[in-house]
């Protein structure tokens, strides 16, 4: 479980995110932003993608 | 590809790149988290431990000096301070017999200075019981003065207790508001657009625009409560600030929902354009007029102003606005996207 999703374990853990004054605090926020930017790039692209694909068959 | 059509693309996403580069490795200045006792009474030799954040106290240690400082003018300076690394040291504050102060329990601050950190404070360190009712008369054993050399400070982000690193979230979930208040202003302005015009390119920009606005006040939301658990102690502490927040943003859910349910494209362009106007000026309220007008946990709401005094100094704003600039410019570029593949879909079903 905890391999699956790392950032439960480190959720979970907090002597590990009070650590260093609490940096991993902004390495999540981080990765959240990024998670949210690239969740709307694969949409965007399977939107393409049937586009795509039926403009193939209209041909 | 054409940089002259592109060029603020590649500005946006230099500019995020630069907020990710500088958010990241400017360090934040020496601060105090702990002291060992937190409170005593008047005449008492007092030994604690001084754990720092960021401080140099071996390297520093010619000229370190402690003091506790009760106000303006009266100082006890730090004696027998013994170093056992560069956060962590021990000194004796003898506390005199008779404090001027009328109130029986006194704060005291501690202020910490040495030749590379500079002075630096925890506020309200150390609590005094004594009995009052000696104003007026010459109390000894006090300092009324103290020598402190403000150095050429480097630089570095403010240390603030509880908040430490994270402090430099204000340059990843600050901003993301920002940027989704800029992104649907530029669909209620195509909202009304498409009223005056009737053309449908109107009605598209403004969906699409609301789209990436909500991806923002989401990814806001998201941020804001990973934060708030290592800050407040809660992913949601039912805040007035992040009630009114998640109520923002379920009336722009609506709104997609209104469009998903409206088949006739005049029809869907202009219900969803009024109602597009609505949201927004709910949007405003709900974000900035109510969480002010109570208490909250969010700076900027409850009487407690953001962008001011020490929360945003001179050094984050060279992060925090650009940040804005870069994500605005990013999401316009989203927005663009999203509504450029709409317009293909849209020709392909008419064809």
């Amino acid at each position: 479980m905890n391999l699956m999703f790392p950032l439960l374990a480190v959720s979970k853990n907090a002597d590990f995110l009070n650590s260093i004054g609490k940096i991993y605090v902004v390495v999540i926020v981080i990765i959240v932003l990024f998670a949210g930017i690239v969740t709307f790039l694969f949409r965007l692209d399977r939107k393409i993608t049937q586009l795509e694909n039926q403009i193939k068959n209209n041909e | 590809m054409n940089v002259k059509k592109h060029w603020w693309k590649i500005l946006g996403v230099a500019i995020v790149g630069y907020t990710l580069v500088a958010g990241l490795i400017v360090p934040l200045k020496p601060g105090i988290i702990s002291v060992s006792h937190k409170s005593a009474n008047a005449g008492d030799s007092l030994r604690i431990e001084v754990i720092g954040y960021n401080t140099h106290f071996e390297g520093g240690k010619e000229d370190l000096k402690l003091w506790l400082k009760g106000d303006t003018t009266f100082f006890i300076q730090g004696q027998d301070v013994m170093i056992a690394d560069e956060n962590t040291l021990e000194v004796t504050f003898v506390i005199p017999a008779l404090l001027p102060f009328d109130r029986s329990v006194v704060e005291l601050s501690l202020l910490i200075y040495n030749g590379i950190d500079g002075p630096f404070i925890l506020p309200s360190a150390i609590f005094i019981t004594h009995s009052p009712g000696s104003a007026g008369v010459q109390i000894g054993g006090w300092m009324k003065k103290i020598d402190l050399e403000i150095g050429s400070s480097r630089m570095a982000f403010p240390f603030r207790n509880i908040l430490k690193e994270t402090i430099r979230n204000t340059y990843f979930h600050v901003p993301l508001w920002f940027t989704m208040i800029f992104i649907l202003i530029g669909s209620v302005f195509n909202a009304l657009k498409y009223l005056r015009t009737g053309a449908i390119i109107y009605d598209e920009k403004s969906s699409a625009y609301a789209t990436v606005g909500l991806l923002f006040g989401i990814l806001g939301l998201l941020t804001g409560a990973v934060w708030a658990k290592n800050t407040w102690g809660a992913y949601w502490s039912f805040d007035i600030k992040q009630n009114m927040t998640a109520i923002a943003l379920l009336i722009y859910f609506a709104y997609f929902v209104l469009r998903g349910s409206l088949e006739e494209s005049t029809q869907k362009g202009k219900v969803s354009a009024v109602y597009n106007i609505f949201a927004f000026a709910t949007l405003i309220p709900l974000l900035y007029i109510i969480p002010r007008l109570t208490d909250s946990l969010h700076p900027g709401a409850g009487g407690n102003p953001a962008f001011g005094g020490e929360d945003l100094d001179n050094t984050m704003r060279m992060v925090f606005y650009p940040a804005i600039i870069g994500w605005t410019l990013l999401a316009y570029w989203m927005g663009n996207l999203l509504h450029r593949a709409q317009t293909l879909k849209n020709k392909i079903l008419f064809q």
